[in-house]
């Protein structure tokens, strides 16, 4: 078995090539950063793992995702590289393919998006390149899988790639420090390519030096490299050695291209720039991203999710209910079984599924956003307000993804380029109203606003950006002292999504809530249902007296202030934890409902208006769920930083449920 | 035209473009990443738009599209022929 480390570009179609070639899927997108983490798939031909790393421009790390790919190269040794290359921007992906070559593995050239190429009028020759390089081209389009089957068969055999022979020379001065340098690593062990550890030493490459310091010590090696620096700058060939490296490495790139690329007959990014001049618009571009928001909540509350959901729900209340509990009487099966399967999962776990369809479609409109370009476009849009508020617009694809699910959003962070961002990122993105969130508006919102459904819905979601903009704004002025930030986005041409890519996406997201309501909401089900069966005099007792509502009856005299001060509302807050779909599962037990309306019904003897509202609030913010919890603890790596994530949170939502309910009361709403 | 001028890249026409003929000191880390996306000393930007309240302006180079801050596009010194 042999791996093989895929590497390039962002954004350059790594992880499409990477879902044809192996039996695996990993989610694609249209914007750079959409791989934070290394991901291993089987070749379909069985001949080793593939391994897919995150795009960099170089293998000098600026972000974390970044880092990753050249971490992997120093501690690893894959039998062979292939190296993404995206024919219409050829002059800067030879930047990193130079870095790769000298490396030293078999490498195999996937020259994707030729067809974007052509369409722009650019012109590359494969075999030229080939020539040149002395490795081979493969030319592809790996989103329909033009040409992937080569990729494929040429690494069959990994050891029937030829050996790379590529070397440049980066003049006497550099090549005399290469070889000391070389000389001082030769007693080291385990190390990949030595004259390729030194020159990413002479480029000051950060996760190069923190290698070699951990296995020697370095001092003769920065002596060597600050007299070669010296030496290059008394001869007035540069500035600083990296910057020599480079231009020596952009001088041979542009020599290549020069004889590979043909742009004569380049034509502009039409399409694109007509979108942009609309879309980015500095009048146009805020309030058409605030419609194209107001649309992706009224096409998932109102328009198609909410018919679809009572479709779902006439089922499960109806013949799936009804069709247990005949079977359950046929088998005579007793009544503590029947009523855990009728009254506690069926109840409990179909309480949630009803939503499924304004999940699926939620997750659907944001697959949209990230494969069609306009991701990135959001960012730009929201940078002058971001950057007001002591961030950058490039936090907002995270929170965009954190709509569907907090944990990858938080990852998504990862491509962040300054620390202070991404931790501000990391610290707020809880505040993003997730899916596991909907339901409880979903059911709260249908009691008591039927006719605002969408409007109260959306509320929720603009007082989470809300509260995320002002704590960022404290945040950055007080825990980072007004650090400056930065901001750079690449904008990729607009595409049309496919299809198949869209559903792909979207399944691939609503899987995991589908697994969840199998596992942690099924679990979380029947547990609060025997506590609510169970009491302390005994099995079946009045609810009143059960466990759970001893429990929540704890819990229930804090929240009082809160206007929810009752057992029912505070049991489900503990288990909502665990997962936020959970709270509405709870509720379903609590008020042995059947099906939706007679929940409803229930819910607006024990709650008002403006009590639900100020529940609503409250589980929006008042923690983020175990499984973000635990994402947070591994992007920070900080017990400190995490307690702080949930501390806050608790310490808003109550103060802010405080501020809705007495403010409320006061104004006469009750 | 007959002799080229410079300016900022802030004083650009929409539209228009220029060769870079000095970047004065920008973060460090935005200026590796502009390097990356090959915008350095010595290539031809074009500005393309400005984004809304004082937002980021658009650039393109190499037929990359790129956006970054006025703040820092101002840093940028561009010789218009």
């Amino acid at each position: 078995m042999s791996s093989i480390a895929l590497l390039g570009n962002p954004n350059t179609g790594k992880t499409s090539l990477f879902n044809t070639l192996t039996s695996s899927y990993e989610y694609v997108g249209n914007w750079a950063g959409v791989t934070v983490e290394k991901k291993v798939g089987d070749l379909k031909n069985g001949a080793g793992t593939l391994i897919d790393l995150p795009g960099i421009y170089s293998l000098h790390p600026l972000s974390r995702d970044e880092g990753v790919a050249t971490q992997y190269l120093l501690e690893e040794s894959p039998e062979a590289l292939v190296n993404i290359v995206d024919a219409s921007q050829l002059e800067r992906n030879l930047l990193l393919t130079v870095q790769l070559l000298e490396y030293g593995r078999p490498t195999v050239i996937g020259l994707n998006m030729i067809d974007v190429a052509k369409a722009r009028g650019i012109k590359v020759h494969p075999d030229v390149l080939q020539t040149r390089l002395g490795i081979n081209v493969l030319p592809l389009v790996a989103r329909t899988g033009k040409g992937t089957s080569q990729v494929l068969s040429m690494l069959e055999n990994s050891a029937n790639i030829p050996a790379v022979t590529f070397k440049l020379d980066y003049g006497i001065i550099v090549e005399q420090a290469v070889s000391s340098i070389e000389q001082e690593l030769s007693h080291i062990a385990d190390l990949p390519d030595h004259r390729w550890v030194a020159l990413q030493f002479l480029e000051q490459n950060p996760v190069i030096m923190q290698f070699l310091k951990d296995r020697t010590d370095i001092n003769q090696l920065l002596a060597i490299r600050e007299n070669c620096q010296n030496e290059l700058q008394n001869k007035k060939l540069a500035l600083t050695l990296p910057q020599w490296i480079r231009s020596i490495r952009t001088d041979y790139i542009r020599s290549i291209c020069k004889d590979a690329l043909d742009t004569s007959g380049i034509k502009p990014h039409n399409l694109t720039e007509r979108l942009d001049s609309i879309l980015t618009n500095r009048f146009l571009g805020l309030p058409l991203f605030l419609a194209f928001m107001y649309v992706l909540f009224k096409t998932t509350f109102e328009w198609v999710g909410a018919p679809l959901s009572d479709l779902l729900d006439g089922l499960i209340s109806g013949p799936i209910s009804s069709g247990t509990t005949s079977f359950l009487d046929t088998v005579g099966a007793s009544e503590f079984i029947h009523a855990l399967i009728v009254d506690g999962i069926i109840g409990g776990v179909g309480g949630v599924i009803v939503f499924v369809p304004q999940i699926f479609i939620l997750f659907l409109i944001i697959s949209f956003v990230e494969d069609s370009g306009y991701m990135a476009r959001v960012s730009l849009v929201m940078d002058s307000i971001m950057e007001r508020m002591g961030l950058n617009g490039k936090a907002f694809i995270p929170f965009i993804i954190g709509f569907g699910c907090n944990v990858p959003a938080i990852m998504a962070a990862r491509s962040i380029e300054q620390p202070k961002d991404r931790m501000l990122t990391t610290l707020l993105l809880p505040l993003m109203s997730c899916s596991a969130r909907l339901p409880v508006y979903l059911l709260f919102a249908a009691v008591f606003f039927p006719q605002n459904q969408a409007a109260v819905i959306m509320t929720m979601y603009a007082l989470g950006i809300v509260f995320a903009l002002l704590l960022c704004k404290i945040f950055s002025k007080y825990l980072f002292k007004n650090e400056s930030s930065v901001f750079v986005i690449e904008l990729p041409p607009y595409r049309m999504p496919q299809l198949k890519s869209l559903s792909r996406n979207t399944w691939e997201k609503g899987k995991g809530f589908l697994r969840k309501a199998g596992s942690i909401i099924l679990a979380g089900s029947v547990i609060i249902w025997v506590m609510s069966y169970a009491g302390p005099t005994g099995f079946n007792v009045d609810m009143n007296n059960s466990f759970l509502a001893k429990f929540g009856g704890l819990v229930a005299p804090l929240l009082q202030p809160l206007g929810f001060g009752n057992w029912q509302a505070g049991s489900t807050l503990v288990p909502g934890f665990l997962a936020k779909e959970v709270v509405v599962s709870t509720m379903n037990i609590i008020y042995h409902a059947p099906e939706t309306a007679g929940l409803q019904a229930q819910i607006a003897q024990t709650f008002t208006p403006l009590s639900s509202v100020s529940f609503m609030a409250f589980i929006l913010l008042y923690t983020p769920c175990l499984a973000t919890v635990g994402v947070i603890k591994k992007e920070t790596a900080s017990w400190k930083w995490t307690l702080f994530s949930i501390g806050y949170a608790v310490a808003l939502a109550y103060v802010v449920s405080l501020v809705i309910y007495q403010g409320g009361r006061l104004l006469g709403w009750a | 035209m007959i002799a080229s001028a410079c300016c900022h890249l802030l004083q650009l026409q929409p539209g228009s473009a220029g060769a870079i003929q000095e970047i004065q000191d920008m973060n460090p880390i935005l200026r590796r990443r502009l390097a990356d996306l090959g915008v350095s000393e010595g290539c031809t930007v074009c500005l393309k738009g400005k984004g809304p309240f004082l937002g980021p302006v658009m650039l393109e180079c190499n037929g990359q599209l790129l956006a970054i801050r006025r703040k820092e596009a101002s840093k940028i010194v561009v010789n218009v022929s």
